[in-house]
């Protein structure tokens, strides 16, 4: 024995060649290579010995497919082993990802195979959903949707892209309708407004990776954005380009992106706007840059911020905002960021246009800010959500302008405030169908549910609004066989209610798969990229999961829009709804992955909670994991408290996700929704929902306890030992910098 | 083992780390991990519950210490005297460091713990009788124990579709921390092995590793020169052994790499690089 170790064979190998000489025993002793008959007349129960084709027994293969877990479509790889997927990580031909992908995307599988899906389409008998066939739900629908005047028929998603928004578009066309609420809780509907009017393009390719310094006031792009994976590739070049860039972050409550700043300023929330105006008269008025393209009213604005009167309003020392304007111009290009907080309040366009007005300023348009370019297939681009959408769906069903509307990858009756009386008005919509895939409070309040493939068993395309490197258009395919008979495609159910209104133009399609080989086979041959047939080109996209387009160029514009004089924040205690990297809006909720993993900042797990300053909650008699009641004039909520220093003293911070009243075993009944008790208050210009906006006031209302609320981690400091070293930048300099 | 073979080598066994242990190694799997790069997201915990079927305990059992995530993501606030953090919070991702004179091992009294020629600490679950000995000789607090059977609460059907078939579901009374992927290894050294030719750097990646999205860890073999990992632990001086030899070893105190404990010379293969923060 001792010589076999000591020589070229170690035990593995001495094993393995033992297994092959014996193979045949030991295959003969285990696995009969025979259709055995488990219980007679039943089931074949047929070996790996005939395994289907392609598949090797043990050997996992690694598919393309996009990530739908947020709206950011990032590309990815599940691995596929016996026929079941069992892990995805990120594609690395996707440029927008680069092969990475956050915990949502990795919890994708968690929603694939929840116990909580919907198994069978339901329909509303008698008050109760109930399972019924296919057939019968989509006799309904036709019944239901053919007598439907068009006008008063509407759709109801998610940020869509793709055939599927083709798919959408075309519906409203034969139904007759124009509507289509997109709903996005997370969502960058202000800025896009503002990015449109001064650069003339709604998604512009930001650049962190270029820029010497960023300011974010309040930008989690790292977390809770629109792309978090994509923005956090960036930040990696950023934090390791030859210069480290510096990261300056402002906000209310610290986000993910705020725990990585060199800088974290806690600014009082709604004050965002003066401080960008007092940045711009340090600028303009004592470092002496170049006030041109500015209009007299914003300069009016900009020279009325002192610094004096600037400090004192946002709580930011005068030095810091001196500094930080400074470094601004030393640090060129920089980059200066709009955030949640700086969009949601009822100013929001005009605090993120002062925001927007110092990358002007800074002459950082076209070298930090870029133009995305014309992407070639617009009836493929996403429809991006936002939550003036939502308003607007709660005014039209409250004074009955409905009577039928579809619901997909959306949760209004979740996210919508409890002031809009969502749930009241949308009684009186006759016919809500849902395609879902859990029931959660939307699903249940309609009154036919159609059960949808996970997106790991559907066919699509999705097209990133944000794209990287090089625009693209990311392919979906099932990465497996579905795991409930009786749930259908998206696209097959689009192509199903087509069907029903224009049969002549669809009968042609047998299913989704048949449209999309088609769609491609009539896409133009310059994304072909020389593929010898539409058969090879098929192959290719669905074996890189990327179709890369060349967007066309476009130059952006720099100009600053007029805004008005900004307010001063509240008087009390404000509201910050904050979604996080994990349950993000609330749909991840029923992942229990998500659920265990610990909040980012305030490692909290499976609960709500509320953080607050301990000089806040000092002066309100609140000590730490006390039972609070925080109230608005919409209503209450009572949930723990989290003691936090990367708070402002004037916010009151509770993270979105939890407070469901349905949505299965994992979410239902735990903690408490924020956003039922926000005010409807509605951005001027834009119609959004000023999510920022609602003031509260905070009780305490029962003792702390060890078990309620519960943390990861003893303690929450190092207590002397080296865990985390800190180091200036210089010492990086000294060893490593330039 | 044979008694023979012991006694022939008892005073290889006897060698401590000082003197390198008594392994010849065929691999030394080591991470660095760069905290100017960790954002703290989680991704790279949710990666590992994916691939290395970590089961979820759900509020109770996660109040009483009984998580299982073998990778988790720490937070510490400095700058306690400050009204608030202004330097962001300090993240630290962390698992078993598979330290080279492990305290884990020694105690154990059934050797279910030991150390392989891969350079990893390897917990042999099936050996294991739930002493947690182990765990409390940890000083890394990465030792995660069954107190419960999870394989009903934790995976309903068809959840348990998801499981990794290329390593078990550990059951109660078993000890259980990361391996460094070690399915992974092991299918990337079989399939060079078969091949006829040795394991190139940057073919085996752990999923914490492979998921970070600012590519914080690097992972790779420090016995393969030209490897990522062994140049990064070269460029910041960072040795495998004990802490005289280390300290010794680093003759530029302003480079980034340090080993957690290192003091506690139990020899981690994990090398941190040091956070940085700019003070504006």
């Amino acid at each position: 024995m001792s010589e076999t170790m000591s020589g070229k064979m170690n035990r593995r190998s001495f094993l393995k060649v033992m297994g092959w000489s014996t193979a045949g025993a030991t295959l003969a002793g285990c696995d009969l290579p025979s259709t055995v008959t488990l219980e007679e007349g039943k089931e074949d129960v047929v070996s790996y010995l005939m395994p289907e084709e392609y598949v090797i027994p043990g050997v996992g293969v690694w598919y393309a497919s996009t990530c739908t877990q947020c709206a950011a479509a990032c590309g990815i790889h599940g691995r596929v082993r016996e026929g079941r997927v069992l892990k995805l990580e990120g594609n690395p031909d996707a440029s927008l990802n680069h092969g990475k992908l956050c915990m949502m995307g990795q919890a994708g599988v968690q929603g694939h195979y929840n116990p909580d899906r919907i198994t069978s389409p339901l329909m509303r008998s008698g008050g109760n959903l109930t399972p019924v066939s296919w057939d019968k739900a989509l006799a309904l629908l036709e019944e239901k949707l053919g007598a439907v005047n068009g006008e008063r028929f509407a759709w109801f998603t998610g940020t869509i892209s793709g055939h599927q928004a083709a798919l959408v578009d075309n519906h409203l066309e034969a139904m007759g309708s124009s509507t289509h609420y997109v709903h996005e809780v997370v969502n960058n509907a202000v800025s896009r407004a503002v990015y449109q009017d001064m650069l003339g393009e709604s998604n512009p390719r930001l650049r962190l990776d270029k820029a010497k310094m960023i300011v974010s006031f309040g930008a989690d792009f790292m977390g809770a954005s629109v792309s978090p994976v994509h923005y956090a590739g960036q930040y990696a070049k950023f934090r390791t380009n030859k210069e480290r860039g510096l990261l300056v972050q402002v906000e209310p409550k610290m986000s993910l992106t705020g725990g990585s700043a060199d800088l974290w300023l806690a600014i009082k929330p709604g004050t965002e706007a003066v401080l960008a105006l007092g940045m711009a008269n340090l600028l303009l008025n004592k470092i002496k840059v170049s006030d041109a393209g500015i209009p007299a009213d914003v300069r009016s604005l900009i020279d009325s911020h002192d610094i004096t009167k600037v400090a004192r309003i946002t709580g930011v020392a005068g030095h810091r905002i001196q500094r930080v304007t400074q470094l601004l111009t030393e640090r060129s290009p920089s980059l200066v960021l709009p955030g949640a907080n700086a969009e949601g309040q009822a100013q929001g366009y005009d605090t993120v246009a002062a925001i927007m007005m110092l990358n002007h300023i800074l002459g950082n348009v076209g070298k930090t800010i870029e133009s995305s370019g014309e992407f070639p297939f617009p009836q493929l681009m996403a429809r991006q959500g936002g939550t003036a959408d939502l308003l607007a769906f709660a005014e039209a069903a409250k004074s009955q302008k409905l009577d039928a509307v579809i619901f997909h990858g959306s949760n209004p009756l979740f996210t919508a405030p409890a002031s809009l009386g969502l749930s009241e008005a949308m009684a009186s919509i006759g016919f809500k169908v849902a395609i879902a895939q859990f029931p959660d409070e939307t699903s249940m309040a309609a009154d036919l549910v159609l059960p949808v493939n996970s997106y790991l068993e559907d066919w699509g395309t999705q097209v990133p609004a944000n794209q990287g490197e090089d625009a693209a258009i990311h392919v979906q395919q099932p990465l497996m066989e579905k795991l409930h008979a009786d749930t259908r495609g998206f696209g097959d159910i689009l192509l199903t209610l087509l069907k029903q209104r224009k049969n002549d133009e669809y009968a042609q399609f047998e299913d989704y798969y048949a449209y999309l080989r088609n769609a491609f086979a009539a896409m133009p041959a310059g994304v072909k990229n020389n593929a010898k047939n539409n058969n090879e080109f098929w192959n290719t996209a669905l074996q890189t999961g990327v179709i890369k387009v060349a967007s066309g160029a476009r130059q952006l514009s720099s100009k600053v829009v007029s805004f008005a004089a900004p307010a001063e924040g509240g008087a009390g205690l404000t509201l910050i709804p904050s979604p996080r990297l994990g349950l993000f809006d609330g749909r991840h909720a029923n992942l229990p992955w998500l659920q265990e993993a610990p909040d980012q900042i305030s490692k909290v797990v499976w609960d709500s909670w509320a953080e607050m300053h301990p000089a806040t909650a000092a002066k309100l008699g609140i000590n730490d994991r006390d039972l609070i009641k925080v109230s608005s004039a919409q209503g209450n909520i009572t949930l723990r408290v989290t003691l936090l220093k990367g708070m402002n003293a004037d916010a009151i911070a509770v993270p979105l996700g939890n407070g469901h009243t349905d949505y299965g075993r994992y979410a239902k009944d735990l903690g408490v929704n924020p956003l039922q008790i926000l005010d409807a208050i509605k951005e001027k210009k834009t119609g959004e929902l000023a999510m920022y906006g609602t003031q509260v006031t905070v009780k305490k209302v029962g003792p702390a306890d060890d078990v309620s609320l519960v943390r990861m981690g003893a303690s929450d400091t190092q207590a002397g030992r080296k865990l985390v070293a800190t180091i200036p930048v210089e010492q990086l300099r000294r060893t490593e910098g330039s | 083992m044979s008694l023979d073979n012991i006694l022939n080598h008892w005073s290889d066994y006897r060698k401590g780390a000082e003197e390198g242990g008594h392994h010849d190694y065929e691999h030394r799997w080591a991470m660095a991990i760069n905290l100017d790069l960790c954002i703290g997201c989680n991704a790279c915990s949710t990666a590992c519950y994916a691939e290395n079927n970590l089961a979820v305990v759900g509020k109770q059992k996660f109040e009483k210490g009984q998580a299982m995530h073998w990778m988790r993501i720490e937070r510490y606030w400095d700058q306690q005297e400050l009204e608030h953090p202004e330097q962001g919070a300090s993240f630290l991702p962390m698992m078993c460091q598979q330290c080279g004179a492990a305290t884990c091992e020694p105690v154990c009294p059934v050797a279910a713990t030991y150390h392989t020629p891969d350079g990893l600490n390897a917990q042999v679950y099936n050996r294991c009788i739930g002493s947690r000995y182990c765990s409390n000789n940890c000083p890394f607090r990465v030792r995660y124990f069954n107190f419960y059977s999870y394989y009903e609460s934790s995976w309903p059907q068809p959840l348990e579709q998801q499981l990794n078939p290329d390593l078990s579901v550990r059951d109660k009374g078993v000890m259980e921390k990361c391996t460094f992927c070690v399915q992974r290894i092991r299918t990337v050294k079989d399939k060079a092995y078969m091949e006829d030719r040795k394991v190139e750097d940057g073919e085996v990646t752990p999923a914490c590793a492979q998921a970070c999205p600012t590519s914080a860890i690097v992972f790779g073999d420090t016995m393969d020169e030209n490897s990522r990992v062994a140049k990064l632990w070269k460029k910041h001086q960072v040795e495998r052994g004990v802490y005289q030899k280390t300290r010794h070893a680093k003759k530029n105190a302003d480079l980034r790499g340090y080993r957690i404990f290192e003091e506690l010379n139990v020899d981690p293969s994990v090398m941190y690089l040091e956070r940085v923060r700019e003070d504006v």
